[in-house]
């Protein structure tokens, strides 16, 4: 009996040390998010997200970067399975030291009413590679697929087109008059900054190419989706001749396979628009940019005034259809080179490129102005809003990313302050 | 050493004396203790602890901390402490408030950390009396 129980012991320990080292955190949590039991790397995961030392609840630890567990768990409604598998959650610019995660991976799996495990991984690194594959490949696609048409221009050091040719004719429409015109007029209008266009041929320079995807504009003015991709050429002895060539291409047939997966990635389950990982990801490589060439650039944070009330008096689908049109507003006030991001439950952000406080402001009361007049009818429940917003722009002192949002969202809680339905910039 | 002298947790100047103390003494204290050395692999494992994680000495010893022992703390929190004292030659003495998973149990406690330059071993102690 006696060495049952001491070899009952050690199995114990055993077990106990199988979990203390498990490289994975693993949590066991209430349909509250109450955390029951977990492992060391939970913890390792999770302080650093904690503001006040405590860990007690795995959805307040998680709520300012996935709002919505609360409700992904609440509105689960059959008695058991898997409420999200490998949901990637961007913790932001905001960790304090290189060893910590940037981007987390959650599954939940409900397992009774009142019980979930909760499964965390850091995927760090794993993004960052996908990363580097997805523009590998988005670099083959340019070079080797499909190539039955393309157009090849050539630009001058200063991306103006050099010359005309029959295939920038057939794909893109133009004729001569193209000719020492910069290489955005194949970019829609609100799709491309002056800056960025220097951008990218600087790019060009450093890394040997630039590519792009998005929305390209023929002559006649129609769209169509295409990549583009400017590779710098050899200097001719005289110093003429074209410096880069473009590649443009037709690849409206096969955006529809890409766009699922980019949304599926990149934007908000909500509301459509971008989600925090894709803002922080497009606004890191924007403030890198200025950082490298300093140019005007804003940044606006706005959040819904009174959202708690809104969910509590009219409840939460409604909240969730003020956020839609929120976010549909947003999307129609930008431009498309301007990254609209819903980040927090009720927080949106805007990183304006090429563009300076008065114009950032001028823009951001009209749209603040035109919420608080609209009235939603949702359900036969006529529901008004108001938002407030906060913008900074980027200085020589500011450091990075966070910098810039710390200075917006210090603007924000002023505007908040000073009696909401207002944007203040930061002083 | 007697019962009635026994080491605080809070006490000041406790790295020289947690240094002078015998494996017997450690044992004794009513605080977890664990010591690693400079490529982090435990010497010193207190019996307070070793009861508290219940895990046995000899279980531990040994192990590297931030990685097989205690994963909990490798983050900016503890280990990047520990990383920054060293790299900079710095003495080492801070209380933070923290959620260990004891036997999977989450357990909020006060840590302390100590490191001395020019010495190896540095310490985590785990106070649960908050």
């Amino acid at each position: 009996m006696q060495t049952d129980a001491a070899e009952m012991a050690a199995e114990y320990q055993a077990l106990l040390q199988f979990l203390y080292m498990s490289p994975v955190g693993l949590a066991q949590i209430t349909g509250e998010g109450e955390i029951v039991m977990m492992n060391p790397v939970s913890s390792q995961l999770l302080m650093p997200l904690s503001n006040d030392g405590e860990l007690t609840n795995l959805f307040t630890a998680l709520e300012n970067f996935a709002p919505d567990l609360r409700h992904h768990v609440s509105s689960f409604s059959a008695p058991r399975g898997t409420v999200c598998d490998g949901l990637r959650i961007e913790l932001g610019p905001f960790t304090r030291s290189e060893r910590d995660p940037k981007v987390l991976s959650l599954t939940l799996l409900k397992l009774e009413a009142n019980r979930l495990m909760a499964v965390l991984n850091d995927i760090t690194q794993q993004i960052k590679h996908e990363r580097q594959l997805r523009q590998n490949e988005a670099w083959i696609n340019a070079i080797i697929v499909g190539v039955t048409d393309y157009a090849l221009v050539s630009l001058d050091r200063e991306g103006r087109v050099e010359s005309w040719n029959e295939s920038l004719g057939r794909v893109t429409g133009f004729g001569g008059e193209a000719v020492g015109k910069p290489y955005s007029i194949f970019y829609p209008e609100g799709c491309i900054t002056a800056h960025r266009v220097t951008d990218r041929l600087s790019e060009a320079d450093e890394s040997g190419w630039s590519l792009d995807d998005g929305w390209r504009q023929r002559a006649d003015g129609t769209r169509f989706w295409g990549t583009a991709m400017i590779a710098p050429l050899p200097l001719q002895h005289d110093g003429k001749g074209p410096a880069y060539c473009l590649i443009i291409r037709d690849i409206t047939d096969k955006r529809e396979a890409t766009e699922h997966l980019r949304r599926a990635s990149e934007c908000d389950h909500l509301t459509g628009i971008a989600n925090r990982r894709a803002f922080f990801e497009a606004a890191d490589l924007e403030v890198v940019r200025w950082q490298k060439a300093p140019r005007p650039l804003s940044l606006l944070m706005f959040d819904a005034d009174h959202f708690k009330e809104i969910n509590d008096r009219y409840g939460h689908p409604a909240g969730d259809s003020v956020l839609r049109h929120f976010a549909a507003m947003l999307t129609l006030t930008f431009r498309e080179c301007d990254i609209v991001a819903r980040i927090g439950g009720e927080e949106f952000a805007v990183l304006l490129p090429s563009t300076g406080t008065p114009g950032a402001l001028a823009v951001a009361s009209r749209l603040i102005s035109a919420v608080a007049v609209q009235t939603l009818e949702i359900d036969g429940q006529r529901i008004s809003y108001t938002v407030s917003g906060g913008l900074a722009t980027m200085e020589p002192e500011v450091t990075g990313l966070a910098g810039l949002m710390k200075r917006a969202d210090q603007a924000l809680y002023a505007a908040k302050n000073s009696g909401r339905n207002r944007v203040q910039s930061f002083a | 050493m007697n019962a009635v002298l026994k080491l605080q947790f809070a006490e000041a100047e406790l790295y020289g004396q947690l240094e002078e103390c015998t494996d017997a003494e450690l044992d004794d204290l009513e605080f977890g203790v664990i010591g690693f050395d400079s490529e982090t692999i435990v010497r010193r494992y207190g019996a307070y602890e070793s009861r508290m994680a219940g895990l046995s000495k000899d279980r531990v010893v040994g192990m590297p901390f931030f990685t097989a022992v205690a994963p909990c703390m490798n983050n900016f929190l503890v280990a990047q402490r520990f990383d920054d004292a060293a790299a900079g030659a710095a003495a080492l003495d801070a209380v933070l408030d923290y959620v260990l998973t004891l036997r999977m149990r989450p357990a909020k406690v006060k840590l302390r950390l100590l490191a001395q330059p020019h010495h190896s071993m540095r310490y985590v102690l785990v106070n649960r009396a908050v």
